[in-house]
């Protein structure tokens, strides 16, 4: 679980482009979106091409998403449950 | 009677609904959408998507055209509109003189580079720019594009003005030339502007439109965003869930009433208002409020001197995207106050065909009005609460005299458009002045009085510039005095092995100070370059005092952002369409880098973005200009920007357009060999222009600016007399007397050939005025690129300021006299491509 939290965040931090913000300062339960990381919604999208190139889970409604998307501990429960 | 209203004579049209007008007509009459399967390429991921293909042979139709998919289906469109207008192609003598074409383009040749991109890379993996993102690609020198001449030629007819340069030379076209790249604005935006230069009375004709073909960028593009609806559009629908890609091309021939009475030409309608505004909100979706929309719509009334009652029927932009529609619904309810008319989308009929969607809404806005008989919105069944209107269900006939037609484009960029019936009279002029505190225009207007440009002197408040010769006057004036900066090796062709190159690069230019690393991290390179030279116009900010409506923005790019675009492409290659790059995507478009200024410096008015070659800068300069002096804007920036890109530098080597061997650009060297080439550049300078007779003591200021497209001799260069001719005429029009010209200031690179064409010109302006006119370069500064003349209106502005001694950009020309201190300096841009430009700096 450890090892999936650090390259998760990692990948977090290199698809968005995150220069200063270390995997340590994504905090689990803040929201990734609007405060917290303060993502936007371009960001998401990105984050959805991230898990469909490195995890292979595919997105194909942001609805469906927006649950996974919440904090990152939802994301990476996300992951964890989906990829393949 | 206002003789120089733009009118309609020619309707031209291609799309998935069929070819020619009948054809459009008798789709929207009998409610057949031209949707279908995706025939024109294979796409591993959207291959079943509804997509609004043309299903023509489009190859055959265009008989002789070599170009783009996206140029075969501008010509076809243009050939079918000049044919209907009656206007004789190529025009000649004083009528091509005053016949210009204006075209909206986004996807261009697209097509066919990403056919190049994807065979070069399957070939060498390795090759990717460098791209953290890519898929397994590493940092290793291949070996690609030398000896591979064929396979290139798609590169060619890359750029957005290669479809109004065809279209331009097939008509004999020499006025008022240029591309607009504003997203699905940009169709819209041409015609908008043809209009404004008819009324000005710099053109009498005009060829406007927009065309665009479907390519796997803006399929990804879309789909990564999740803006596709597999089964096709549903506009305004419950159950909406995206757009249909489409392509297409429609053309109109607009000309002044006058004019098409004198030609004895049939009138088919007129365009009796149009309106263009900025969201500042979004890089990609629109503003939920609406109030870019409702801005554009609002203008566009007011320009046509009509009430909202007037509007008979609306085709709405309607794209089918959840954002789109509601934000649409709210900001039409704001318009017509609650009583919004009948309206519809065509998108479900046509697909999204992106800068051609305006123009193809243009003319179907005309035949609604000559046939008196409206579309149904095809794709909508139920009603969504959220949007609260239901667009026309059945194809009815209607007594209609407006009709408007609204696009919006990424970046916010609107754009509104009213058609009215041949015989409609002029607005019912509403009693206070329209715009500005003179209100002139808007009294020209409502009296019905041909509406001359003023001379209003423009002062340039302040200067912003990234460049190769530094961010500073001082810096620049350093360069010049250096004889020019020697350029750098360039790290980044090394993947194209294309042994090594120099260029001028702009290197680190400060964003890491200039931008915070929050909204930078979002950035592509160029939109950083001119971002941070905007923020060096603006040295103190916009001030507080004025109205975000008031302030508008054009920047002109030859090119666009090329390494977020080279990066989607080549990911998209390389990963056969898997995990496409939304945030790439939306920085890919030529208007990510206006669009960003506009959100940085919340800018509402009038959004452009000019991607025509070398003139890319003084049109843009021209559309705020144009803003300021008819009082709709109180502060405007112009400016533009290009970047180097490996492809750049190896296309335009494999094509011998740089010079390998040389170590900098020497404009008027000596060059025994005539083999010498320019070395490639990059930079972006952002302007700050205000009225001259509002602002109070401005550093400088220009009193002219002109575009359009030389008499070109056999070999391809201008004829000089005829350019001397033009030069003076276009400076009487503005009231500047050729004799107090101090300086010619021209793009030399040190090609020879274009060197001496320069000098020819330079001659036969001495000859003109019986003195002798210096001539000065600025290119061994800041590299050859599309963007460089905007460097060059910078040095003017340092030569007409005092802190650049002309001497200094005489460069190699022996036959320069030294010229006295310069209180008058013309930049002179002429393009191989046959645009050329004119730009009147004064002290």
């Amino acid at each position: 679980m450890q090892s999936l939290t650090d390259e998760l965040k990692g990948k977090i931090i290199q698809a968005l482009n995150l220069d200063k913000i270390t995997p340590t300062d994504i905090k689990d339960d803040e929201p990734l979106f609007g405060a917290g990381l303060g993502l936007d919604s371009l960001d998401a999208l990105d984050l959805v091409s991230m898990l469909e190139r490195d995890y292979g889970i595919l997105i194909q409604d942001m609805d469906a998403a927006r649950q996974a998307f919440a904090s990152y501990r939802t994301l990476e429960d996300f992951v964890q449950r989906n990829r393949v | 009677m206002s003789s120089r209203r733009p009118v309609v004579t020619g309707l031209g049209i291609l799309t998935a609904a069929g070819c020619g007008v009948s054809a459009m007509w008798d789709a929207l009459r009998t409610g057949r959408s031209g949707l279908g399967p995706l025939t024109l390429f294979a796409s591993p991921r959207y291959g079943r998507h509804q997509v609004g293909q043309v299903r023509v042979d489009v190859d055959q139709l265009a008989r002789d055209v070599r170009g783009s998919r996206s140029d075969k289906l501008a010509w076809i469109a243009a050939r079918e509109a000049i044919l209907q207008s009656g206007l004789p192609a190529p025009a000649t003598g004083a009528l091509a003189e005053r016949t210009g074409v204006l075209l909206g383009s986004t996807v261009a040749g697209m097509l066919g580079t990403e056919e190049v991109v994807g065979a070069l890379l399957r070939e060498n993996p390795q090759s990717a720019i460098r791209n953290p993102q890519l898929l397994g690609a590493e940092e290793a020198p291949g070996r690609l594009l030398r000896g591979q001449s064929p396979r290139l030629t798609p590169l060619r007819y890359h750029e957005c003005a290669s479809a109004t340069d065809l279209c331009a030379r097939r008509l004999g076209a020499l006025g008022p030339t240029a591309t607009f790249s504003t997203a699905c604005s940009a169709g819209a935006l041409a015609i908008a502007t043809a209009a404004g230069l008819i009324e000005n009375d710099e053109l009498d004709v005009a060829l406007a439109g927009g065309a665009d073909s479907l390519s796997r960028l803006t399929l990804n593009g879309f789909g990564s965003l999740l803006l596709l609806d597999p089964d096709g559009c549903r506009p305004f629908d419950a159950a909406r869930a995206g757009i249909s890609l489409g392509e297409g091309a429609a053309m109109l021939v607009l000309e002044a009433e006058e004019t098409a009475h004198a030609r004895g030409a049939r009138i088919l309608a007129r365009l009796s208002g149009w309106g263009a505004s900025c969201d500042a909100s979004h890089p990609t979706a629109p503003d939920p409020q609406g109030g870019g929309a409702t801005a554009a719509m609002q203008q566009a009334l007011e320009r046509g001197g009509l009430p909202p009652s007037d509007i008979g029927f609306v085709l709405a932009h309607g794209t089918g995207t959840p954002d789109n529609d509601v934000m649409e619904a709210r900001a039409l309810r704001r318009v017509f106050d609650g009583a919004v008319p009948p309206f519809a989308s065509v998108k479900r009929f046509f697909g999204h065909t992106l800068a051609a969607s305006g123009a193809i809404q243009a003319v179907a806005a005309v035949q609604v009005l000559r046939e008196q008989a409206a579309p149904a919105n095809l794709g909508f069944e139920n009603s969504d609460p959220k949007i609260g209107l239901r667009p026309e269900r059945e194809f009815q006939s209607r007594q209609l005299q407006q009709v408007l037609s609204n696009s919006f484009g990424f970046g916010g960029n609107n754009v509104a458009l009213v058609f009215a019936r041949a015989d409609a009279l002029p607005g019912r002029s509403p009693g206070a002045p329209l715009y500005g505190k003179d209100g002139n225009y808007g009294r020209y207007v409502a009296a019905g009085v041909p509406w001359r440009s003023p001379r209003v002197p423009l002062a340039v408040m302040g200067a912003g510039l990234v460049s190769a010769g530094g961010d500073t006057m001082a810096g620049v004036r350093g360069a010049l005095a250096a004889g020019g900066v020697t350029p750098s090796w360039l790290e980044s062709a090394a993947p194209f092995a294309l042994g090594r190159l120099r260029g001028y690069s702009c290197g680190d230019f400060g964003a890491d100070e200039a931008i915070p690393a929050a909204r930078r991290r979002r950035l592509g390179r160029l939109q950083q370059m001119a971002l941070v030279a905007a923020k060096r116009s603006l040295p103190q900010g916009l001030p507080g005092s004025l109205s975000p409506e008031r302030v508008c923005a054009a920047i002109g790019t030859g090119l666009g952002c090329l390494g977020e675009t080279a990066a989607f492409v080549e990911n998209m290659a390389l990963n056969e369409e898997r995990a496409p790059l939304a945030g790439r995507f939306a920085n890919s478009v030529h208007n990510a880098c206006a669009s960003q200024l506009a959100i940085e410096f919340n800018l509402r008015g009038l959004n452009s973005t000019s991607a025509h070659r070398e003139i890319s800068f003084e049109v843009a300069l021209w559309h705020c200009a144009n803003e300021l002096r008819q009082g709709r804007a109180d502060l405007a920036l112009a400016g533009a920007a290009d970047e180097l890109s490996p492809y750049t530098q190896a296309a335009g080597e494999h094509w011998g357009w740089w010079d390998e061997h040389a170590p900098a650009i020497r404009p008027f060297g000596r060059d025994l060999t005539g083999r010498r080439r320019p070395l490639p550049g990059e930079g972006a300078a952002v302007f700050a222009l205000a009225r001259g007779d509002q602002a109070s003591a401005p550093p400088a200021r220009f009193q002219s600016v002109h575009f359009g497209r030389f008499a070109a001799r056999a070999d391809g260069l201008p004829e000089a007399q005829k350019e001397a001719a033009w030069i003076r005429e276009s400076l009487e029009r503005d009231g500047v007397p050729l004799a107090s010209v101090d300086l010619l200031l021209a793009g030399a690179n040190g090609w020879p050939r274009w060197d001496d064409a320069c000098r020819e010109v330079a001659s036969a302006l001495s000859f003109l005025r019986g003195e002798e006119v210096s001539l000065g370069a600025y290119k061994q500064v800041c590299g050859e690129h599309y963007s460089a003349s905007a460097f060059g209106f910078f040095v003017a502005l340092g030569l007409v300021g005092g802190q650049i001694e002309p001497a200094l950009c005489l460069a190699g020309n022996p036959s320069a006299a030294a010229a006295r201190s310069p209180r008058t300096v013309l930049l002179y841009t002429l393009a191989p491509g046959g645009s050329h430009a004119l730009c009147c700096v004064c002290a």
